[in-house]
């Protein structure tokens, strides 16, 4: 590999794994203009640091490696801007006692999960209600399950307390429960 | 009684908060109390709670098993223009 001639090596990493990375960027954040930013960024970012890789390793495995941090570091950012429309869900979803609406109290759920997760139907499903989501809260679910990581962690890399972490966690689940409710399990 | 209701036991909404906080960080004594006794009583809750635990399986699931190889491919070349053009 001829890392004398940084942005000949760059084009050609461009050519053959930018829409590799773009496709990952996207399944990660469900917003295409943020993921077209992302993968340009981590480009740009190679370029500047391509002293730093070394011939023998796989420039993919490199690229992805800054794509993922980069990724991480938009999580981080997207808590630090709380939507506006935030709390509205509470008040969706209760009267003024607190209690569930009549309308939106749940409901028994036919006993069917174990098919659920290889329905590629269902799956298409849960991927819509997830892009629904706003941005932090997408990404409260996404740190939350992609890894094995304990929540303590997670909420310490990003800066943020655990009560923060849960509450944008619960308004997720509130909304997603209700799509999944209204687009597949009452219908 | 309503009222009264209010004051002994938790709201709807703070027992679905409980709920999700729970798979988050610990409850204590009294919150874990307070919500087994909300969910004995309240079949709307109830049913959250089970849904709750539906919901952390299938998003486990789903969000785990995609490497970079099992999600969609998408081809995006105005991508590749962009970033070339800047180098």
């Amino acid at each position: 590999m001829d890392t004398s001639k940084p942005a000949a090596t760059i084009k050609c990493w461009v050519e053959l794994y930018s829409d590799s990375m773009y496709s990952w960027a996207l399944h990660k954040t469900s917003n295409k203009e943020m993921a077209e930013d992302l993968v340009q960024d981590t480009f740009m970012a190679a370029l500047q640091s391509i002293n730093n890789f070394k011939g023998e390793s796989n420039p993919k495995t490199w690229l992805f490696a800054i794509l993922k941090n980069k990724i991480n570091d938009h999580y981080r950012r997207s808590f630090r801007n709380p939507i506006i429309s935030d709390i509205s869900i509470f008040e969706t979803l209760f009267d003024s006692n607190d209690q569930w609406k009549d309308e939106h109290r749940p409901q028994w759920w036919a006993d069917e999960t174990g098919h659920l997760l290889d329905n590629d139907e269902f799956q298409q499903i849960l991927q819509n209600c997830m892009k629904k989501l706003p941005g932090n809260w997408f990404s409260a679910i996404q740190l939350k399950f992609m890894e094995e990581k304990n929540s303590e962690l997670i909420c310490q890399e990003l800066e943020i307390t655990p009560t923060n972490f849960w509450q944008i966690l619960h308004r997720a689940k509130l909304k997603l429960r209700k799509c999944l409710e209204l687009n597949w399990f009452k219908k | 009684m309503q009222k009264l209701m209010n004051i002994l036991m938790l709201s709807c909404k703070k027992a679905s908060e409980l709920i999700d906080k729970k798979s988050v960080v610990k409850l204590s004594l009294k919150e874990n109390v307070m919500l087994k006794m909300h969910t004995s009583m309240c079949d709307g809750c109830k049913a959250y709670q089970k849904q709750s635990k539906i919901l952390d399986v299938l998003l486990k699931h789903h969000l785990q098993k995609a490497d970079e190889t099992q999600i969609p491919q998408i081809i995006n070349n105005r991508l590749k223009e962009q970033i070339i053009s800047k180098l």
